[in-house]
């Protein structure tokens, strides 16, 4: 019986939502090749996570743990998940494209001769039983579709937010794995900071809030912040405002910031330029707030309000705040 | 010491991409090409390191006749010479390809201690060639880092590096593979003297007339859309269908009531 494995990603003891959102990716590919959809853990504890990963469609859940795996580090993570794989040959392997999936994916696709797509929008397959993708290239310009050979495993991610999570009533039968890893000399965790954040992480958040130039400098951005606050955002910015230093880069959307794409982007003193647009021009629906009528952003957004910015945020946080 | 540089060529970030006519490739006639941005913080990198340590750089490309010069302006920054793995005649490689290739020439290069790259290509969006190649050398890599740091006494790097929700410092034993983020340094622009000197420095060309496997050091099947696992069926290119509702901001607390009214019962999405 054919397998489609996906990723789980855990935070604390829970499961984050893109591991539902990529069980709802591989639901909709075994609609096609009737596959079993399995959750995958590779990390030292699972914690009892099986029947909300049923609840979302996983039919098995294969646990990897093994205390070597305690500290995120890429090659025995490849190596753990790379040995299992070989034993049980899914067709395909599927996670969130979470930093840590970008990180170790690539060396287990080496490891198995496997294809690798990252940071997929959508997934499907063709008549003859091999994965397809679409994905962005060219920095948001372009949308490719993307087939792999006829070569197990097929690995990719998905982008966040691309899959909404869909409940079903799968119940997981349990599957305990054991590796064995050798220590690893060549790669030592020194120190880990987890920098708490006020408002939600950019590549996740369902809703952002962006300040470009026309923030004219970093405390002004407490409007921002406001507005973002009341619609439970996150807060982002444009290279303009990151490179002026008035903002961290960690908040930098576009070309060569984070690209997103939230249900929600409300870019406020942001011009539309190609390289931020490449960052963004995915979201659902875009909100543009600037005083300026001709500002190429009017032309690719779906709502804006042509006024000064010091003026429609306030205003607008107000009557976010009614709505309640 | 020895650094190598990985580097791509990219379109130029205002390039207007169009699909060719086969439809899965794009239109490259109009194009400006760019060394990727993202490579150009290794790069610099790499020149900061050598400017400290007397390190040796090296820079690496995959690509058509054109991307030498890729190689040509990192060399303007300060690289020492170049390996041009031209790709005419085997082109479209996945990154499972891409990485047995540069893995393979990296090793028949022998002695690189530390390999860089920057944290993504802007063309194909793809950020995981180099930790490919580091996978085919068998070494530790450490991406998105922020800050390096080579102890040429120990023969390690230490990197802090970007990870969700903060930062992590990692020690790695050289050879090591790390990927920079943007950032970590301001790239210098080339000078003219550094141009002009950067004609004269050797460029080793690999695949001139077709290739030849010992060149590179792995079958030549495994090379080209034949040693790739995936291939690009087709290009679209998205055309922006909004709604372009822009209200007028006179009466401003009007017009926001108006917006958040949209966002709730139009759009649905507050
Ligand atoms: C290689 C490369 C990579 C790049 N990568 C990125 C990237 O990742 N992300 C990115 O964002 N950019 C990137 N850029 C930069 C990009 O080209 C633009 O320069 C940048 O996006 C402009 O930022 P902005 O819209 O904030 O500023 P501007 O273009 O200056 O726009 C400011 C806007 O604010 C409006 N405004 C001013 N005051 C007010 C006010 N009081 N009320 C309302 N509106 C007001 C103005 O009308 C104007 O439209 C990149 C450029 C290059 C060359």
């Amino acid at each position: 019986m054919s397998e489609i494995w996906v990723l789980v990603d855990k935070a604390q003891d829970t499961v984050r939502n893109v591991t539902y959102e990529v069980l709802s990716a591989a639901s909709k590919l075994k609609e096609k090749n009737g596959a079993t959809v399995c959750a995958v853990y590779v990390g030292d504890n699972s914690g009892a996570i099986e029947a909300d990963l049923g609840k979302y469609g996983a039919e098995k859940f294969y646990k990897i743990e093994n205390p070597a795996l305690k500290d995120f580090n890429p090659s025995l993570y490849a190596a753990a998940l790379s040995e299992v794989i070989k034993k049980h040959n899914p067709d395909i392997v599927l996670g969130g494209n979470t930093l840590q999936n970008q990180d170790f994916l690539p060396r287990v696709a080496s490891r198995t001769a496997a294809g690798l797509c990252l940071d997929a929008i959508d997934v499907d397959m063709s008549s003859s039983s091999t994965l397809q993708v679409k994905r962005y290239k060219y920095s948001g310009k372009s949308i490719a579709t993307i087939s792999f050979h006829d070569v197990k495993p097929m690995i990719a991610t998905v982008r966040l937010n691309a899959f909404k999570p869909t409940e079903g009533s799968a119940s997981a039968e349990v599957v305990s794995e054991s590796v064995d890893l050798p220590s690893d000399e060549n790669y030592k965790v020194i120190e880990t900071k987890i920098i708490p954040k006020e408002r939600p992480e950019l590549t996740e958040a369902d809703k952002i809030v962006s300040g470009g130039r026309g923030m004219a400098n970093g405390e002004n951005f407490k409007v921002v912040y406001d507005l973002a606050d009341s619609l439970g955002a996150g807060a982002g910015a444009s290279r303009a405002a990151v490179d002026s230093g008035w903002v961290p880069y960690e908040m930098q959307v576009g070309q060569t910031g984070k690209v997103v794409s939230p249900n929600l982007y409300v870019a406020v003193g942001i011009s539309g330029s190609v390289q931020h647009y490449a960052g963004m021009g995915s979201s659902k629906v875009i909100v543009a707030i600037n005083k300026d009528p001709d500002a190429p952003i009017f032309q690719k957004c779906d709502y804006g309000i042509c006024g000064d910015l010091f003026d429609v945020l306030p205003a607008l946080t107000d009557e976010i705040k009614k709505l309640g | 010491m020895k650094i190598l540089v990985i580097v791509r060529q990219t379109p130029d970030t205002e390039a207007k991409i169009q699909a060719n006519s086969s439809g899965n490739g794009i239109q490259t006639d109009d194009i400006k090409w760019i060394l990727n941005p993202f490579d150009e913080f290794a790069v610099e990198e790499a020149v900061q390191i050598k400017e400290k340590t007397g390190a040796e750089v090296v820079v690496l490309t995959v690509g058509a006749e054109r991307s030498v010069d890729a190689i040509r302006t990192s060399l303007a920054m300060g690289g020492d010479s170049g390996v041009h793995i031209k790709d005419d005649s085997f082109a479209d490689m996945d990154s499972f390809a891409l990485g047995k290739v540069i893995g393979s020439k990296i090793k028949s290069l022998g002695d690189i201690d530390l390999i860089l790259a920057g944290k993504k290509w802007i063309d194909e969006e793809s950020s995981q060639v180099p930790i490919q190649v580091a996978e085919e050398l068998d070494i530790p890599q450490a991406t998105l880092a922020t800050k390096v740091e080579v102890d040429e006494g120990s023969k390690t790097v230490k990197v802090t590096s970007v990870i969700e929700g903060g930062e992590e410092i990692r020690e790695l034993k050289l050879p090591a593979v790390v990927t920079v983020e943007q950032g970590i340094n301001e790239p210098r622009y080339a000078s003219l003297p550094g141009i002009m000197k950067a004609k004269k420095k050797p460029c080793e060309e690999v695949g001139v007339d077709g290739i030849n496997s010992d060149e590179i050091g792995i079958a030549a099947d495994a090379l080209g859309s034949a040693g790739s696992r995936v291939k690009t069926d087709n290009i679209e290119i998205p055309t922006i269908s909004r709604s372009l509702k822009v209200l007028e901001g006179n009466d401003v607390q009007q017009a926001s009531a108006e917006l958040a009214k949209l966002l709730r019962e139009e759009a649905k999405i507050i």
